[in-house]
């Protein structure tokens, strides 16, 4: 091996073991934030589910079928265990 | 003698306290389980939950912990020699401050990684949860005047800085928008950004910014003040941007800095060989405070630190990918913020001056010596990079620097989570004008620590380190009470010994019950009727988290006792 492609090979190293350290942290802030965005998004668009009226029912109808996805993850997140509509996630 | 005896000889004590006690705590009172399933294999997200390897989480959590905390307390214990505060550096770090982020992060893993505050109320109790708000409300406040003042000052005395720290903003929200808008590595873009970060302090010598010509020589408008009121402005505006935009890219370039900064020093203590001039036990002039026990607040972080908890709970609990790693971890963790305290130490001893008669001269009196700490540990910072090629007058604008970042992001962070306690202390007191008004809840989150910051005789010397600082130790090791008696109560309630976490949780309340009591009695000797309510209010919250402790540990031992089966319901193996 020469020693060109040995100092490539241990900078793609050093570039991993920096992402995991360094970048990996500030990415899962990114991913966070996005999250929140869309947890947002999805309370709005599931208020009905919440026992809230929602003004705009029909017209984000829609939208339920993009969020049921990760429904189930995201009632846990909020802290309750089980879905409070029964049979639509768990 | 020569300061690297002396960091030898702390790395083999720190060394055997992680390969036994740790050990001891890992086995005997923790009872890590490896098949145990972690909350981060459990309740797997991508996102808050994932498995990480444990060397990769200690530097998260590693750089997650250290700050300027670590610096500034031990930078002013020194004045009692180095003798007490490297004591307390070593024994605290090995006995208190590893038992206390071991067992936070143990015991947040076995309760789905839930966060202290929150654990507070399911193992204590609900009243617990609002003691630990009230605590970090005042731990909060105290933390970001006192910060404020550190930064004032240090661009005081190094207008030569200012230009670095304007400048390392946009560099970090350019390294953040590359690393959001592009999936190739970041190692590149981060060195030179830190390069470029350096490189602009020999801009900041050719462009010194000082507000001497429009701030007042004394009075309300001093050149401090001024920039104290600017940094509550900035941190207002900051605290309303989302995290990502500016205040994770400025913690991404600050953690770079952490490294390159025990980097430095390190390799300045190795190679320069310098001794420590400084006393072991200094004879403090009349009327000083007395080590005992003022040395165990004015020490908080770098011996034991509350706020480790809330980063061992909050984060760190959600990505062990096994729970042995918690010894690892959260030990390690601990002595890593030890590390930094002994680099303040002997920054302060040896790197700062030649002669002990100089170091004398640095602290001649407690009021001085507090004053001076942050200066102290620049200079003797730049005398380290001295010793490896780096001229004084770079090596202690980079100092600056590295305080300064690791100041200013902490107030960024707590200026933050303050308005979240505000808006949650609110809500309890059914103030929901405040809890649901943002922009008022900031407001409070600012106006508080700059009034402390600012309060008339907040310009003499001493005020600030001597008396807020030691406030600021004092809510901090409560926080660390707080945390312990969690983990003790946990602990006992699953019939294991509980001694190693009642020692440091009984030396905590002892030593910051009497440090309040005495200063409860000096402000109201001095007639200072804004500190004495405060250090009283400080006060009665120990006598509650001691009420709180006492009462839960007592129901705990009972039930332990009397064969009532030892609750573990959150276990997922």
């Amino acid at each position: 091996m020469s020693l060109r492609t040995r100092l490539a090979s241990a900078w793609r190293r050093a570039e991993a073991a920096h992402d995991q350290l360094f970048v990996a942290r500030w990415r899962q802030g990114l991913r966070r934030e996005v999250r929140r965005q869309e947890d947002t998004l999805r309370a709005l668009v599931m208020l009905e589910s919440l026992g809230v009226d929602n003004p705009v029912a029909y017209e984000t109808l829609d939208l339920v079928p993009y969020l049921v996805a990760d429904l189930h993850a995201w009632h846990r997140r909020m802290g309750q265990e089980s879905f409070g509509d029964p049979g639509v996630c768990c | 003698m020569p300061a690297i005896v002396v960091a030898l000889v702390v790395a083999v004590l720190f060394y055997l306290g992680y390969r036994y006690y740790s050990a001891y705590l890992a086995k005997n009172v923790y009872a890590l389980d490896p098949a145990f399933v972690t909350p981060a294999h459990s309740m797997r997200d991508g996102v808050d939950f994932v498995p990480t390897n444990k060397h990769v989480l200690f530097g998260h959590h590693f750089t997650s912990v250290a700050g300027a905390a670590p610096i500034v307390g031990p930078a002013i214990a020194v004045f009692w020699g180095w003798g007490p505060a490297l004591a307390w550096v070593v024994l605290g770090t090995i006995f208190a401050a590893g038992v206390h982020d071991f067992g936070a992060l143990a015991v947040s893993v076995r309760h789905r990684a839930k966060s202290i505050g929150t654990l507070a109320r399911e193992v204590i109790n609900r009243r617990a949860r609002t003691l630990f708000l009230l605590i970090i409300f005042f731990l909060l406040t105290l933390v970001n005047a006192v910060f404020a003042v550190v930064i004032g000052n240090l661009f005081v005395a190094n207008p030569e800085a200012v230009l670095p720290i304007l400048l390392e903003i946009p560099l970090a929200i350019g390294i953040g928008q590359y690393v959001y808008r592009t999936r190739s590595a970041a190692l590149l873009p981060s060195i030179v950004g830190v390069i470029l970060l350096y490189v602009s302090i020999l801009l900041g010598q050719l462009v010194p910014i000082s507000l001497a010509g429009i701030a007042a020589e004394d009075g309300f408008f001093t050149e401090r003040n001024i920039w104290v009121i600017l940094l509550f402005a900035y941190t207002f505006v900051a605290s309303r941007i989302p995290v990502w935009v500016l205040l994770q890219p400025r913690d991404y370039i600050n953690s770079h800095q952490l490294f390159i900064a025990l980097g430095v020093i390190g390799l300045g203590i190795i190679v320069g060989f310098d001794r420590i001039v400084a006393p072991a036990f200094n004879d403090t002039p009349e009327g000083s405070p007395h080590w005992f026990p003022f040395l165990f607040i004015t020490i908080a972080c770098g011996a034991i630190s509350g706020f480790h908890s809330l980063v061992s709970s909050g984060t760190t609990s959600k990505q062990l990918d096994k729970e042995t790693d918690a010894r690892y971890v959260g030990y390690v963790g601990a002595v890593g913020e030890g590390s930094l305290a002994l680099a303040s130490i002997l920054a302060c001893t040896a790197g700062i001056v030649a002669t002990t008669a100089d170091w004398k001269a640095a602290y001649p009196d407690f009021a001085t010596a507090s004053d001076g700490a942050v200066g102290n540990f620049v200079n003797g910072v730049a005398q380290f990079a001295n010793n490896i090629g780096v001229p004084v007058a770079i090596g202690t604008i980079f100092a600056a620097i590295v305080v300064i970042s690791f100041a200013a992001t902490t107030m960024d962070t707590g200026v933050r989570l303050q308005r979240y306690i505000v808006q949650e202390i609110a809500e309890i007191a059914g103030a929901r004008t405040i809890a649901r008004n943002v922009t008022l809840a900031t407001g409070i989150a600012v106006i508080v620590p700059l009034v402390m910051a600012l309060l008339p005789g907040g310009g003499e010397r001493g005020y600030t380190f001597g008396v807020l600082w030691q406030l600021f130790g004092t809510t901090n090791q409560l926080t660390a009470g707080l945390a312990l008696a969690v983990v003790a109560v946990w602990v006992t309630k699953n019939r294991r010994n509980p001694v190693a976490v009642l020692v440091p949780l009984v030396f905590l309340l002892v030593m910051t019950s009497w440090a309040l009591i005495v200063n409860l009695g000096n402000f109201i000797g001095e007639g200072d009727w804004v500190l004495a309510p405060l250090d009283a209010i400080i006060f009665v919250l120990a006598v509650w988290l001691i009420f709180e402790a006492a009462v839960a540990l007592r129901k705990a031992w009972l039930g332990a006792r009397t064969g009532a089966p030892a609750p573990e319901p959150e276990r997922e193996s």
